[in-house]
């Protein structure tokens, strides 16, 4: 922006705004709030539902603010009769063809579409319905779509194709007819969708959301007798705050772990131990290709949208992926092996929650490999396994999920103590906190494999090159004389830059980190909605300063850890780490 | 050239298609076009359109966007005749639907949804009943196309006329129904 500034008037008074704004940002600097529906800032712009209306003198119709930028001495009414009119005249044509389900709808309370309602005022809809009611897509383990609360905004679209370069879903059909398809209609499943739910959190209504698992939750919760226990990602504590009411980058960790005991957990634990478990088990990795020689650049795989992503769209790559579990998973396998024989519990009864900030957790907890601890026991049992075949992870729940327990509890956040986590799978170290956001891992990593390569502790722990929302961040460390260089790419747009040139042969890297969502996990598709950049950041600068209060910030210093080598896995990369803690992939087709 | 003097045009291949749309904006209309032509049942089948997809390396959502937008592409095989009924406003409030349900009891068509879908065909391939927004003809309303050809100011009476006339003509060989 040029930075000049141009008069206007707004509703009568002149202001003073940036040359070459839109005329809805001019409007908000004037004072006055144009109401939207459609647009969403640095995802899409189709000037689809007439909401932001306002009449600019001289202009024989009504404009569009949002795509409309303003002129010097432009004359702006932003809430006249006939833009009154023409904002509730398109409201309630949406209306007409949208169920009144606010009662029961996963949304109700922030969804943008009953926002709009309210502040316009509607008490009544004069438009009969037009349309028929679609089918309801429950095809994914991650997300549920529902056509008939769609108010066609193109949001979705745009971000899967566009931020995400997946491009599954398409706007469909014409008339009465449009609307959010996959190819030939068939779902998200038989689409190259990665599960990924950022058209969830962008989307404006309940048309896309996640797989509701609390009601099945609750009931297990409720039979007595029962062991259920939790884990929880890093990027949670630096979210749940928000979903919940309280300002954005609000950490509550131990406020967390209080409510998760007042739902009736029997033990809360914290997915960063097997976040520092990880970097234990990829760092060796790391240096065993680097040193003995492997496949490079290795890339990161604790991801799931990620990996659906590289195993629909670059196959051949796959043997660059890392053969570590997502921390979630490799939790699972050691909750019901490890951790199972320690309290005496029967794993094949024990259920196991975790707290994500992402739908295609749902998914990749749901895949037949992940059912290592049954493996585990089944192979001690000998030929007849005792039990039906049991997931590592029962359920994967939503920070929205989550959030959505502890209101119906009648649970006041901001009102509980701190509490810690329970041993032996709560301990943990800052190095794992900062999985949450892009970069962490990278930095996690590195803070563990230079002290194992030099023997020597890194001169400063803070790897500012890898961190913050830049799109691809590269940096080159010295690793006792060998030159490592590093990327790390979020969103899957990006992360097809850097597969292109590793498929060209170009890439000049030894290890990458992708995460799947903007910003990382804190901008995860299972995140609070309504986010923006400013969000992001502050989630962001959260999880660095959990890092921060945590007194261990290096994975390898975590006692538990270490306790858990010692007494049960032997060492990284040991034969019982392969069985329960590194998987395989393959191609998928649609 | 001694091949080229009296040998029939060929056409050409779905991948020939491709190759001469390849790289050019906007080419992805013109080349669903032509290849629903090459197509004995006037209709893009699955396997065209991820052919398509492929060789234009655009998204399989996409190609279905362009696809599904068009009225004039098929996604399901045609019968062997058409009927087209408009279902503009001007149409519509001179008996376009009547006429569209006379066409629809006449071919023993059950379950047509307009909500649902734009276009239907008998399970013997005899034909297809489609319908459109708008035919641009509002002045002769109501208009049907039969097989290629307008009748304007359709009555059901001529409507009945014409359908029985297709039937004289004989089928030679139906597309499989679904
Ligand atoms: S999508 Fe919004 S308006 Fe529609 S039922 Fe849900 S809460 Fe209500
Ligand atoms: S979950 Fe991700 S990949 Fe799937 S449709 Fe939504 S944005 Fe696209
Ligand atoms: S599903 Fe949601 S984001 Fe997508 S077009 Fe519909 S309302 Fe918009
Ligand atoms: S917000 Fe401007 S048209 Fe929807």
């Amino acid at each position: 922006m040029s930075g000049k500034m141009v008069s206007i008037t707004v509703d009568g008074a002149s202001a003073l705004v940036e040359a070459g704004s839109s005329l809805l940002e001019a409007c908000a600097a004037a004072g006055a709030k144009v109401p939207t529906l459609c647009h969403l800032k640095d995802v899409s712009s189709n000037a689809s539902c007439g909401l932001c209306v306002v009449e600019v003198e001289g202009a024989k119709s009504l404009v569009r603010a949002c795509v409309g930028s303003v002129g010097e001495g432009m004359k702006v009414a932003t809430s006249s009769p006939r833009v009154m009119r023409a904002r509730r005249n398109a409201v309630e044509l949406l209306l007409a063809n949208h169920p009144a389900d606010c009662l029961t709808c996963a949304r109700s309370g922030s969804c943008e579409l009953q926002d709009a309602a309210l502040t316009l005022g509607i008490r009544q809809v004069r438009f009969p319905r037009t349309r028929a009611a679609p089918k309801l897509d429950v095809s994914t383990d991650g997300l549920v779509r529902d056509n008939d609360k769609c108010i066609l905004c193109g949001r979705c679209v745009a971000v899967c194709s566009e931020i995400q370069g997946v491009s599954a879903i398409s706007l469909a059909g014409r008339g009465i007819r449009t609307r959010v398809a996959t190819f030939m209609d068939r779902g998200l499943a038989a689409s190259p969708c990665v599960q990924c739910g950022q058209c969830s959190v962008v989307c404006p209504t309940g048309a896309i959301t996640e797989r509701d698992d609390t009601e099945e939750l609750w009931r297990e919760l409720a039979k007595p007798g029962g062991t259920v226990v939790v884990q929880t990602a890093p990027a949670i504590r630096a979210s749940l705050g928000e979903a919940l009411g309280m300002e954005p980058g609000s950490l509550v960790t131990g406020k967390m772990v209080a409510a998760l005991r007042r739902i009736g957990f029997d033990k809360v634990f914290d997915t960063q131990f097997t976040a520092d478990l990880t970097i234990m088990e990829e760092g060796s990795e790391l240096i065993q290709r680097l040193t003995k020689g492997g496949k490079l650049p290795m890339i990161t795989s604790c991801s799931p949208g990620w990996i659906n992503f590289i195993e629909y769209f670059y196959p051949s790559l796959l043997p660059h992926l890392s053969t570590c579990k997502s921390p979630q998973q490799m939790f699972g396998a050691l909750a019901k092996t490890y951790y199972a024989e320690k309290a005496g519990l029967d794993p094949a009864a024990m259920r196991l929650a975790s707290i994500m900030p992402c739908t295609a957790k749902k998914h990749e907890a749901k895949r037949p490999e992940m059912r290592g601890a049954w493996e585990y026991w089944s192979a001690k049992a000998g030929a007849s396994p005792d039990t039906a075949a049991y997931y590592d992870v029962d359920w994967a729940l939503t920070t929205r999920e989550l959030a959505r327990m502890i209101t119906r509890a009648g649970i006041d956040i901001a009102r509980l103590p701190e509490e810690e986590f329970d041993d032996p799978l709560g301990a943990s170290t800052g190095a794992a906190t900062i999985f949450g956001t892009t970069g962490g891992v990278m930095e996690a990593a590195l803070r563990t494999v230079y002290e194992i390569v030099t023997g020597s502790p890194l001169p400063t722990l803070d790897f500012e090159a890898v961190r913050g929302l830049v799109g691809i961040k590269s940096a080159e460390v010295d690793l006792a004389g060998t030159k490592v260089r590093v990327a790390v790419a979020h969103t899957l747009k990006n992360a097809r830059v850097l597969l292109d040139e590793i498929a060209a042969g170009t890439s000049p890297y030894h290890f990458i980190e992708v995460m799947t969502c903007p910003g990382g996990c804190v901008g995860g598709g299972g995140q609070p909605v309504r986010v923006d950049q400013a969000k992001r950041l502050a989630r962001n600068a959260a999880m660095y300063a959990e890092d921060r209060r945590l007194g261990l910030r290096r994975s390898h210093e975590n006692p538990s850890v270490k306790a858990l080598y010692a007494e049960f896995l032997g060492e990284p990369l040991g034969h019982l780490s392969h069985e329960l803690l590194h998987t395989t992939y393959a191609r998928r087709t649609d | 050239m001694p091949s080229t003097t009296t040998t029939q045009r060929k056409a050409p291949t779905l991948d020939e298609l491709i190759e001469r749309h390849k790289g050019k904006p906007g080419a992805l209309l013109g080349l669903l076009e032509n290849a629903q032509e090459l197509e004995k049942f006037r209709y893009l089948s699955e396997p065209t359109l991820r052919r398509i997809a492929e060789g234009m390396a655009l998204p399989l959502s996409q190609v279905y966007s362009v696809a599904t937008f068009y009225s004039f592409f098929n996604l399901e095989p045609q019968g062997l005749h058409s009927l087209v009924v408009c279902r503009g406003t001007a149409c519509h409030t001179r008996g376009s639907l009547e006429l569209l349900e006379t066409a629809l009891a006449r071919l023993g068509i059950e379950g047509f949804r307009e909500d649902e879908s734009n276009s239907v065909t008998t399970p013997d391939g005899f034909a297809s009943i489609r319908t459109v927004a708008c035919f641009g003809q509002c002045a002769l309303a109501p208009v049907v196309q039969v097989d290629g050809t307008i009748h304007s100011r359709m009555t059901v009476g001529k409507l009945v006329a014409a359908i029985e006339k297709l039937r004289k003509v004989p089928a030679p060989e139906a597309p499989k129904s679904k």
